[in-house]
This record gives C-alpha cells, sequence and structure tokens, in this order.
C-alpha cells in the first residue's frame, strides 16, 4: 500500500475506535477497507452493520467512493431511496451509497471524514 | 549522496524574472539572494530544481563584507540554511556581477566558498550546497557536495522562452544538415541545434501522440521517448500514423475462431514500435526509445525525470495526475493534448465536439492542470474500478464500447502542441502570447482560451507545505505500487 492509503486506514481505526477496521491491498498500492459495527440507524434492518469501500492508490487525490452497506440491510418500510442501489460488492449483497465529493480538498476531505459524512447522510435518508 | 555529472539547475521563468529584478535593480550594484533547491539525479546528470528563492535584503541581509566587496549576514545564511536543510532542500548562495553575456567567480568569492561550504555541507544532512553568480545572460555555479566540488554546467529557464545560461558564450553552431535548410531560415542554425539537443517524451502513441510522433522526427528532434502499453488495433488503423494491416494482424484478428482472434490480439504490433519505426524514417541519426509501458507505474515514469518536454496523449484522467506531478516536481514543460465528443446519453446525438490543448509550465499560474479542474477526483477514482464496477456506478452505458475518434481532431490539438514546443524553444513567441489553454469547438468553429486560475494551495504547483513543486526525487510520484 501506498504511505497516504496505510496513513488513511490508520486514521479510519483511530475515529471509528469502536469498530472493526480490516483491510485488503488491491495489489495497486490501494486497499479494500472494511469497518464493521457500525451504527446504521433505526431506518435499517439490522440496525449496525458494515460498511466496505476501496481507497486508490491515488488517494487523497483520488475521492474514496462509492461505499457499500453490507449483509443484507434493508430499509425499514422497503421503500427504496436515492443514490442507493442494491448490487454486489465483492461477491457480497450490498447497497451501494454514491456519494460523489465535487470538490475535494485532498487536504482534508480524508477517507475517514468522508466515511463519517456519508454514514450520516445515509442515517438521515 | 551520490552526485552524477554534471550538475544543471533549472528555474521557473516567474521565479528567474524575480531573481533578476533582485539582482539587477538597474544600480549598476551588487545583490544578494538564497535559492532553495529541489534535487533529482538522472542519467543525464543532477538536477537542481529551484522551489523558492529568498532575496537579501540590502544593508540588512547583504553588507559590506569584511574580506570581499559586499556578503550575506551570519544570520541569514543561518536561517536560510536552517529552512534548506530542515525541508531537504539544498542551499545556493547568489550574488550578481556587471557584464552581459560571461561571468566568474572572483578570487575573493572562491576564498568565501572555501571558508564557509565546508561546515554549511556538515549541517546539510549530506545535501549539497552551493554559490551562484550571475550576469545578465550568465551564469555561473561551484556545487560542493560529499563527494567533492563541481562546476554548475548550465541553467535551464523553463518558460515562454526556455533556454539556457553559461558562464560564457557557447561556441557558435555547427551548420545544420541540407535537410534543414527550410527550418534554419526560421529559426537559424542554432535553432535546429537547440531542437537536435532536446530528449522529447510522449506519452500514449494512439491517433494524437503518433501524429506528434511523425512531426517531431521530421522537425529534427534528437532524442523521442515514447511510451504506449497498447497494441495496434484494426480500428487504430486510420488514425495510427504509419500503421499497417500487417501490424494489426488483421488477418488474425478477423478470423471466425475465437482463439485465432485472440492470438491476433496477443501478437500485433505495439504503438510504440511503430511510432519507433516511423520516426527512424523520418530521422535516421534519432535516439529513440520506446518504452512498452504505462505512466501509471513508477519505474516507467520515472524515465521521464530527465525529459526536456512532456507530451501526454493519453485519454485517461490518471494519467494527467502522473504528468501534472512530473512538470511540477521535476519542472519539466509540458502539454496535454486530446479530443472529445460528447453525446446525449438517451438520444445518442453528438452534442459537443472539440479538441484541448493544455500547455502546461512548471509555475503558479502556468496552466497547471490540478488548478484548471482538469484532474476530477472523482475520474481518478472510477477509472481505477473494473468494468462490472463501472457498469453497477452508471458512469457509462458500457465501458468496453470506445468513444469516438478521428484523426482531423486529434490532428487540431497535436498540430498546435507541436508547433508550441518548437516556439518556446526556438524563442519564437512574442512576449505578450497567451499561453492560456486552448479549447477548439469544431461544430461552432469557435477558438477559446481559457485564462489560468491558480489555486494559492494547489498541492502540485504552489509552493505550501508539501507541494510538489520543485521536490524532485525527494516525493513519491502518483503512480501505481505493485507486488506490495
Amino acid at each position: 500500500m501506498t504511505p497516504e492509503v496505510v496513513a488513511a486506514i490508520d486514521e479510519i481505526r483511530a475515529l471509528f475506535s469502536d469498530s472493526v477496521v480490516g483491510s485488503e491491498e488491491d495489489g495497486e498500492g490501494g486497499a479494500y477497507v472494511t469497518v464493521t459495527g457500525l451504527d446504521i440507524g433505526p431506518h435499517y434492518e439490522p440496525a449496525i452493520a458494515s460498511c466496505g469501500f476501496r481507497i486508490m492508490f491515488q488517494y487523497p487525490r483520488a475521492d474514496v467512493y462509492p461505499h457499500y452497506i453490507l449483509g443484507g440491510v434493508k430499509r425499514r418500510g422497503g421503500q427504496s431511496c436515492q443514490g442507493v442501489q442494491q448490487v454486489t460488492w465483492r461477491q457480497q449483497e450490498a447497497l451501494q451509497l454514491s456519494r460523489r465529493s465535487n470538490k475535494l480538498n485532498p487536504a482534508t476531505d480524508t477517507a475517514a471524514l468522508k466515511l463519517v459524512k456519508v454514514l450520516e447522510w445515509f442515517r438521515n435518508l | 549522496m551520490n552526485i552524477k555529472l554534471p550538475i544543471s539547475l533549472t528555474i521557473d521563468e516567474q521565479l528567474f524574472s524575480r531573481l533578476q529584478s533582485h539582482l539587477f535593480p538597474g544600480d549598476y550594484d551588487e545583490h544578494g539572494a538564497v535559492i532553495a533547491a529541489g534535487i533529482s539525479q538522472t542519467a543525464r546528470g543532477t538536477r537542481l530544481l529551484a522551489r523558492e528563492i529568498f532575496p537579501a535584503t540590502d544593508g540588512v541581509d547583504y553588507v559590506p563584507g569584511t574580506r570581499g566587496y559586499r556578503a550575506l549576514t551570519a544570520s541569514f545564511v543561518a536561517e536560510q540554511s536552517d529552512y534548506c536543510s530542515s525541508q531537504d532542500l539544498c542551499y545556493l548562495a547568489v550574488h550578481n556581477h556587471g557584464g552581459i553575456d560571461s561571468v566568474a567567480f572572483s578570487p575573493d568569492d572562491l576564498a568565501s566558498h572555501k571558508r564557509g561550504y565546508p561546515a554549511l555541507l556538515q549541517i546539510s544532512n549530506g545535501i549539497p550546497v552551493g554559490a551562484l553568480v550571475f550576469a545578465k545572460a550568465a551564469a555561473a555555479g561551484e556545487i560542493w557536495t560529499t563527494k567533492g566540488v563541481f562546476p554548475l554546467e548550465h541553467l535551464t529557464v523553463v518558460g515562454k522562452h526556455t533556454r539556457r545560461l553559461y558562464p560564457s558564450p557557447q561556441d557558435a553552431p555547427r551548420r545544420s544538415k541540407k535537410i534543414y535548410d527550410r527550418h534554419t531560415r526560421l529559426f537559424g542554425d542554432i535553432g535546429q541545434e537547440i531542437l537536435s539537443g532536446l530528449k522529447v517524451v510522449i506519452i500514449g502513441l494512439g491517433g494524437g501522440g503518433s501524429l506528434l510522433n511523425e512531426w517531431l522526427s521530421k522537425l529534427g528532434i534528437g532524442h523521442i521517448v515514447s511510451i504506449d502499453f497498447d497494441r495496434v488495433d484494426i480500428t487504430n488503423l486510420p488514425r495510427i500514423v504509419g500503421a499497417t494491416r500487417w501490424d494489426a494482424k488483421t488477418w488474425l484478428t478477423a478470423s471466425r475462431w475465437e482463439w485465432l482472434r485472440r492470438f491476433g490480439k496477443r501478437v500485433a504490433a505495439h504503438k510504440v514500435h511503430v511510432a519507433e519505426r516511423v520516426a527512424k524514417k523520418a530521422n535516421p541519426a534519432i535516439i529513440y526509445d520506446a518504452f512498452v509501458g504505462d505512466v501509471l507505474d513508477a519505474p516507467t515514469a520515472e524515465l521521464i525525470r530527465d525529459a526536456d518536454f512532456i507530451f501526454l496523449a493519453t485519454d485517461s484522467i490518471r494519467s494527467r495526475l502522473v504528468f501534472n506531478a512530473l512538470v511540477h516536481q521535476y519542472l519539466i514543460p509540458g502539454v496535454q493534448i486530446g479530443a472529445k465528443v460528447t453525446s446525449d446519453k438517451y438520444t445518442r446525438e453528438v452534442t459537443n465536439i472539440f479538441t484541448a490543448t493544455r500547455l502546461v509550465f512548471p509555475a503558479v499560474g502556468g496552466g497547471c492542470l490540478e488548478c484548471a479542474g482538469a484532474i476530477p477526483a472523482s475520474r481518478l477514482n472510477s477509472e481505477g474500478n473494473n468494468v462490472e464496477e463501472q457498469r453497477a456506478q452508471n458512469y457509462v452505458d458500457d465501458p468496453q464500447i470506445g468513444e469516438p475518434s478521428v484523426i482531423t481532431l486529434n490532428v487540431q490539438s497535436a498540430a498546435q502542441a507541436a508547433t508550441d514546443l518548437m516556439m518556446m524553444f526556438t524563442g519564437l513567441f512574442e512576449s505578450s502570447a497567451d499561453m492560456g489553454h486552448i479549447m477548439n469547438f469544431a461544430r461552432e468553429r469557435r477558438l477559446n482560451t481559457v485564462e489560468p486560475s491558480p489555486n494559492p494551495i494547489c498541492p502540485d504547483c504552489s509552493t505550501t507545505k508539501g507541494s510538489r513543486k520543485a521536490q524532485g526525487d525527494a516525493l513519491r510520484l502518483p503512480c501505481r505500487m505493485r507486488g506490495n
């Protein structure tokens, strides 16, 4: 992994200290990251889930998206939401959350902060 | 630190103008400054890369000397040398003499180097230190390293008129070959000699790159490095200069048997080898390095560190990031070319046809692709995904279907880029020439120049902490790290 990707994963571990953060090299210097035990809010069943995403080797210049909510999570009431679609990610059923950062500042918009923002958005859908 | 000879210094035109204004304000007196420079070790020698200058204030930092005419104060030297060593930059003390095209250190200068530089070298963590002396159109230097003391061979000013300064006038150019007679009527034997001394890199040998390759060879560029991983395909034949059906192995790739089609694709000629054949036909004396590789891989990108100019002729945003890094980190001017056809997602009707020629100088406001918004963070991400992921994310209907491409559009952007190179190195640009990015909208027959909008904290072109500007080998390029 590139030093920037390693630092990003360390920051995620520090910020999500109550969760388990797993990572796997993607063969290019980036990583597939999975954060488990996340509270995704009362609108979803189950309310605790994992989130996966890929950090590319050109991070922090490359945006981190989409994020994938793993483990067959369903919205209570069953209605669909804009920006969320059912996909398969790395052989797992997942909800794909496509939240692009159009004005990304590589110095401040880190992978950890992006995850915080995406989860916040998903909880409040 | 191992030092490869010769040693040169490269400085962008903006920084050079600031330095010149400080050293030559019109009072015919002597003035001083410090240059903080990055370092790059290349096969062509050691390149010092000017990142910042610190003008010494007369009477405060630059005062009458006890042994020589003037000297930098001990506190100014200490402050600047501390800064340089904390940033892993090379400390270069600068002053000026009178005269125009010849300059040399005085005996007092050389004596002061002997007194001061061994101590400075000890506190610089092995990074070279040195001194430069300027006349208006000449520069000489002495670089102190742990392996010895070496002269500065030349100084390159990179900008609208990219040129070299030497300690004294160079020998008159040799008479150019007869075939270049019409060239020399435009830019003289000296212009032709400058072109023959250039090492130019072309990244991407598709439609645009293959045109550049042929024109630059005919122009008399002495050394071309071409980089592309791709092989010739039947659909390339209407665009790639010199490519034949034999290169594309069309009798195999058109076979009714799948295995034979696959075999044909595997044995088709690499685009760089077609380009090499074309270039050597145009100029048998050319030095040509054809690299089958991807600029996204560090070993390939690092081949470019000692180039004089870079052409980027690929469609990829990820390679734009590497190109922009190379331009600013190693102070190598370059140009990105491309053609784009956009269409309505649903009706498939063509909505826009345009070509872009984006000249990039390594200076604030020099056309940085990052500042121009030409390296979207989202595309750096999406281009890394595989076809299934791209489909899932609805980036494209089918990422395996190629984009429209026509040779006449390639010509439009490539011709401007090749002419820009010629004008820059032969000094033919007007000083008022607008160096903005050029967009040509074919449907409207309209030409636009996009002025630079520099970001003061740009991670590539600014000098904010950690930015790439002139950092040389101290920073990793934004390339793939394979096999780790």
